[in-house]
């Protein structure tokens, strides 16, 4: 068994939010994208790139590997099936990992975090401590991401820091 | 020492010292506080609300209404805790409450002299005149002489936790019902919780004599604890009150961490607050025991029969040495028969009902006399040292005894099945209120549907189990029990005849049997009337010992069952909740979450004083080196810009990517004005209104490519205006293929403003052509700054020559230094929203205090915006009669007569000479500044007829803050009214 | 309180904005726009509501729910929405 609780922030990441065009659906975007879409909320990896899904036909898709032309290189390529928004600087990326991952996220969201129902792969928009949050699962450590505004990275900190304390 | 020298679940080699108003006993672990008081023969604990009655223990459990005290002292001292659910620790500190100068003289029972006084509907009555003696006299003397305990009035030192939880099956409460219903689903494998209030798991098991299969009952009930704690599909939750059930099968409960320690472990939190979303809930509260309405039925002294037991049993502690049974049920007898079990004299055992349970030979064998269709009618002394008994062939039997315990059958306690509305009913086969329908989701079991005996209560609880894992499509079996007998037989018995003395149905609020008639008499014969009428249920405990005596007494007063009359509902927290623990981690500077954008650091490092605008915190100036007072600073700021060059954080402001082949025709129908004609590369104003024809709110709209627009929102109407554009989208227009998606977070955003803008701008991105040629005013462009992209905009909102730079917010800091670093050639400084503001109103620009929700796009002077070709939001709405009356208030200028005079925002407009009053009313300030530029105070105000008034007169009026200013009306644009400098 | 939404489950009534009665179309000319933007029905029992879901995948639905009991039937995405 691994720590406890790792937290740490992702830097260095391109975000982009795509959103179908009308009659566009998840499998013509995949294609393009070369990374199975997740069609509800969820996360799916393919490669270096990644795919949450936040709303129909709207997904945030990441790269590690992101440079400043991310999201205007996705535009190009998905010209007249999406709309593609750049999101690099919009987000902190919070990475949470360890068998206390999952007590830490479930005191944070009313969303059952139970292996059954929140599993590797599963994602979801909500909110923390009135924070709006994106999340989601990425193996059985568990280990979690955390999308949140950039401007409230601090508030959600803080919430973080006095959970984690608790534990 | 009234300690049972065996027996008992109390922990003999774990003693424990603690103090009760300054006085120090001992106690052992496993004891409550009410428990370990007794063993030390306290009975007085505490002082009633209105009538500063001595007050002892009446229950054992979350029900007590009597001993309420404050527990630990300084900031963590806690007022009305109930003695009854505190776990006695080492150095436990408590007080009584309400008393002086101390417990057993108070000054202050006087009160009940003064009866009358504080008889339900007293104040209603007596306190109406003289008006002002009310809130000077009554009130103040009224408060000082009532009332529980007091807060410490410090800043809580500890903190709380939230949590969430999810389960197929909740159960509230682990008696015999809950622990049966929990093995049963647990073992089916279900996700359990099960939550209880005490910190042992048992409920009646640990305080009665009964076993299940063939186990003492705590015993039963510790194996049942070990096998739930080994089912992983099962959290068991102790210490834990479930205290509301809400819409959607969610209930809310507190988990008391750490109140049974001195204080808690450094950095653990004190409670935490659970809601729980249950698919299925079993209630299994159990039943609370009915007190019985007699004289004196408050001296310390008197007990619930349940709670003597209890007492006597889990807690080895004796509470007195000669009792009198009063009861009507089967059960109360039980209390006797435990009471000789442990060598307690048992007197008389009064039963109002005529024939005598089958254990009466038991009890009168070990040396109790036997009264049927008798009753007590008054108790007295503190503590309780007389009872008199009327007996059934009218005969007063006086007789000394230290202990009533008292029993007028059970009360389920379903209060939480009420939280939904869900009226209880009566049940006259089983003498309670049953819930007769239930919260979805929700079944109550065992003593709480009235199932009272063990044997009931066990197979009840399996059944509710097994019902609800059907429900969820698990079958699951229930298993057997093999119980002791017990008859649960009684009848339901209110009120003695005739109480002699106060009697009391409420003990926490001080609501007697008389308040009751009073309400009755006057006309309050509704339950929920009456209950406010007297108070009667309205104290912390909820009334939940004695209220239902009061209902019953209303029915017996207006000559109804009690069926007719019914019994109140009870609202969430069904039990006592800390402010603390609903706050969670939200306190102090978290309250709520805070937005910093990404110069915030920097901003503070270089004098900023920040504005809450929204979550946002905004620089509102920079204050220098010497600078005193904020005018100075920002005086400073709008002339230094004004002559030279500033830069003011605009990453605030609400941005939308609005995208798509169908994007300039969603923009055209949210906006006065239309967008869809745009060239690319270009923005303009806009403003958009509501349905109604009021303006929402204004901003920019770039064009940045055929199907892609870059709208932007004010700071404060960012949400709005993204739910806005969603719903114009998705539910006005579904047909329309459209995308948008707020990117406030993506940019951080400078506004550059001053005659020197531009050349600062060329000095910071020597490849951009900034000329007014190339880049004119509204003109907008994409570049790539060090490998980022980058926006720039020709916008003013200051009417200088301005620009606004945009880069992703994680480089924000970075343009900033660059920025100011290009130009310190020129002075370039921060401004902050202050300065802007001045500039703004000295342009004659509306923002957050013209868009008010009231104002027209007419009003603030931009009607000729409104286009005549296109269908927009709001645009039928505007051309009501009211709102393009010529009369209404328009957006004008206003300029002191006397420019050494101040004009105030929120001032209103009357005609010179025309008196102060409501109908002379012309219009008000909505923005008012000192202007540096031109050297007086300025405002913007909204002016009936303002538009053709310009150069008239009109008394600015302020009351509030004193003071009337005459005042000239001008256009709204004091500065550059050409726009020349904007445009130059 | 929980509302069902259709793309993210059920979640926690506090991420939701509500509007009001979903009936109401919005007329394309000036009749019946008054009645529009102000009149609503005022209705005990089953209802058809427009909820935002602010906190989650921002998108309009419309929820069926029985304002006697609070009890909720189901939901829909407002797009999708045929009325």
């Amino acid at each position: 068994m691994g720590e406890a609780l790792t937290v740490s922030e992702r830097t260095g990441l391109g975000i982009a939010t795509v959103m179908a065009r009308r009659g566009v659906d998840a499998a013509a975007i995949g294609a393009v994208l070369g990374c199975a879409l997740p069609g509800g909320p969820g996360w799916r990896n393919g490669g270096d790139l990644s795919a949450i899904g936040t709303g129909p036909g709207t997904w945030l898709v990441m790269t590690e590997t992101g440079s400043g032309d991310f999201a205007e290189d996705l535009t190009q390529r998905f010209r007249g099936l999406a709309s593609v928004t750049d999101q690099s600087s919009a987000y902190a990326v919070f990475r949470l990992s360890g068998h206390d991952a999952r007590t830490l996220l479930q005191r944070g969201v009313s969303i059952d975090l139970h292996p059954a129902a929140f599993a590797p792969g599963s994602a979801a928009t909500s909110m923390i401590s009135h924070i709006g949050v994106i999340f989601w699962q990425m193996d059985d450590a568990p280990t979690y991401e955390v999308a949140v505004f950039r401007s409230l990275a601090g508030s959600f900190r803080h919430w973080l820091d006095s959970v984690a304390a608790t534990l | 020492m009234s300690r049972l020298p065996h027996g008992g679940l109390i922990d003999r080699s774990r003693p424990l010292n603690f103090r009760f108003d300054g006085e120090t006993f001992a106690g052992f672990e496993g004891d409550t506080l009410a428990s370990a008081l007794l063993a030390n023969d306290v009975k007085l604990v505490g002082r009633s609300f209105k009538y500063h009655r001595p007050r002892g223990i009446l229950t054992a459990g979350s029900e007590e209404p009597n001993a309420l005290v404050t527990l630990r002292s300084g900031a963590r001292a806690e007022p009305n805790t109930r003695a009854t659910m505190v776990q006695l620790f080492e150095g436990l500190e408590a007080q009584s409450q309400n008393r002086w100068p101390n417990l057993k003289l108070d000054l202050m029972a006087v009160n009940q002299l003064a009866g009358p006084m504080f008889a339900a509907g007293f104040y209603y009555k007596t306190f109406m005149w003289p008006r002002p003696f009310w809130e000077k006299v009554y009130e103040p003397v009224i408060r000082r002489a009532a009332g529980l305990g007091e807060l410490s009035g410090l800043p809580d030192p500890d903190t709380y936790d939230h949590d969430h939880a999810f389960c197929d099956l909740l159960v509230i409460g682990a008696g015999p019902a809950g622990l049966s219903a929990a093995l049963t689903v647990g073992r089916a494998g279900l996700r359990v919780i099960l939550a209880e209030d005490d910190w042992e798991l048992g409920g009646r098991l640990l305080a009665d004599r009964q076993q299940v299969d063939g186990l003492a009952g705590e015993i039963w009930a510790e194996r049942a604890r070990q096998e739930l704690s080994s089912l992983p599909n099962v959290k068991v939750l102790t210490r834990t009150a479930v205290f509301g059930i809400y819409d959607g099968r969610e209930y809310a409960a507190i988990e008391r961490l750490a109140d049974h320690l001195p204080s808690p472990a450094e950095g653990q939190p004190r409670q935490r607050l659970w809601k729980i979303v249950a698919k299925r809930a079993i209630l299994a509260t159990g039943a609370i025991e009915r007190p019985i309405v007699f004289g004196g039925n408050d001296r310390p002294g008197v007990m619930q029969a349940g709670a003597v037991r209890t007492y006597v049993n889990r807690f080895a502690a004796m509470p007195g040495r000669r009792a009198v049974l009063f009861t009507s049920s089967d059960s109360g007898w039980q209390t006797a028969l435990d009471l000789q079990a442990v060598g307690i004299e048992v007197a008389v055992v009064v039963d109002p009902r005529s024939s005598a349970p089958t254990v009466a030979s038991d009890v009168q064998r070990a040396g109790a006399q036997v009264f049927l269709d008798a009753h007590v009618r008054k108790a007295s002394g503190v503590p309780v040292s007389k009872v008199e008994i009327m007996r059934s062939d009218g005969r007063v039997v006086k007789l000394s005894a230290d202990l009533v315990a008292i029993s007028g059958g059970w009360n389920p306690a379903i209060g939480l099945g009420s939280n939904l509305g869900h009226r209880p009913k009566w049940c006259d086969e089983r003498g309670c209120f049953l819930l007769d329908q239930t919260p979805p989701g929700l079944t109550a079991a065992g003593a709480a549907a009235g199932r009272f005996t063990l044997a009931e209560a066990l197979a009840d609880g399996a059944a509710k189990a097994v019902e609800a894992a059907s429900d969820l499509g698990t079958t699951c079996t229930a298993p057997d029990f093999a119980v002791s007998e017990e008859s649960d037989a009684g009848a339901a018995y209110w009120s003695a005849p005739a109480p002699r003395g106060k009697a009391f149905v409420d003990f926490q609020n001080d609501v007697t049997d008389k308040d009751v008639a009073l309400a009755a008499r006057e006309g309050f014969v509704s339950i929920e009337h009456m209950k406010r009428y007297t108070t009667l249920g309205m104290a912390t405990d909820q009334g939940k010992s004695g209220q239902l005596n009061g209902h019953a007494l209303l029915a017996q007063q207006i000559g109804k069952s009690i069926a007719e009359t019914g019994t109140i509902l009870s609202r969430a927290p069904y039990q006592p909740v800390a402010i603390g623990a609903l706050a969670g981690h939200q306190r102090g500077e978290n309250f709520r979450p805070v937005r910093q954008t990404a110069s915030h650091d920097w901003a503070a490092e270089n004098g900023a004083a920040f504005a809450n605008v929204g979550q946002w915190k905004r620089a509102q100036w920079y204050a220098r080196q010497g600078e005193t007072h904020w005018r100075e600073s920002v005086d400073r700021e709008v002339t230094m810009t004004r002559s030279g060059v500033g830069i003011c954080d605009v990453s605030t402001l609400g941005k939308i990517d609005v995208q798509g082949p169908d994007a300039g025709v969603l923009l055209d129908r949210l906006y006065i004005n239309t967008f869809s004609t745009l060239n690319v590369g270009k923005a303009r104003y806009g403003v958009m209104l509501r349905e109604d024809g009021m303006v929402m709110d204004d901003g920019t709209v770039t064009h940045f490519a055929e199907d892609s627009f870059y709208v932007t929102t004010t700071t404060a109407n960012a949400a709005p205006v993204m739910q806005h554009i969603d719903f114009a989208r998705q539910v006005l227009w579904p047909d329309l293929d459209v995308q948008a998606t707020s990117v406030t977070e993506q940019w951080a955003t400078w506004s550059v403003a001053g005659p020197k803008s531009r050349e600062l701008l060329q000095a910071a991105f020597p490849d951009l052509d900034l000329s007014n040629d190339s880049f004119p005013f509204m003109a907008a462009a994409k570049f790539v700054w060090q490998g980022n992209p980058a926006r720039i905009f020709r916008v003013s909102f200051s009417g200088e020559l301005a620009f606004e730079v945009s880069v992703p917010a994680l480089k924000g800091q970075d343009l900033l230094a660059h920025l100011l670093a290009s130009g310190e050639p020129f002075d370039a400084i921060p401004y902050g929203t202050e300065a802007l503001g001045v500039m703004r109103i000295e342009k004659g620009h509306p923002a957050g205090n013209e868009l008010n929700g009231q104002t027209t796009a007419a009003d603030l002077g931009l009607a000729r915006m409104m286009s005549k070709k296109k269908d927009y939001i709001g645009r039928v709405m505007a051309a009501r009669p009211g709102l393009v009356d010529e009369a209404r208030p328009r957006l004008v200028g206003l300029r002191p007569l006397d420019a050494s005079e101040v004009l105030r925002a929120g001032a209103h407009l009357l005609p010179l000479g025309a008196a102060p009053v409501a109908v002379n009313d012309q219009g008000y300030v909505t923005s008012a500044a000192w202007s540096p530029t031109l050297g007086h105070s300025i405002a913007l105000a909204l002016l009936s007829h303002g538009a053709e008034r310009h150069g008239e007169t009109v008394l600015v009026h302020d009351p509030v803050r004193g003071g009337d200013i005459e005042a000239a009306v001008c256009d709204p644009v004091f500065l550059d009214p050409e726009g020349e400098r904007m445009r130059g | 309180m929980r509302l069902p939404c259709p793309y993210c489950g059920n979640r926690d009534a506090a991420e939701f904005v509500y509007r009001g009665d979903a009936a109401p179309r919005r007329p394309d000319g000036e009749a019946g726009m008054f009645d529009y933007v102000y009149l609503r029905d005022n209705r005990a029992g089953e209802m058809r509501e427009l909820w935002y879901h602010a906190q989650g995948c921002r998108n309009w639905i419309v929820v069926t729910r029985d304002t006697v009991t609070h009890e909720i039937h189901g939901s829909e995405l407002a797009r999708d929405n045929k009325r």
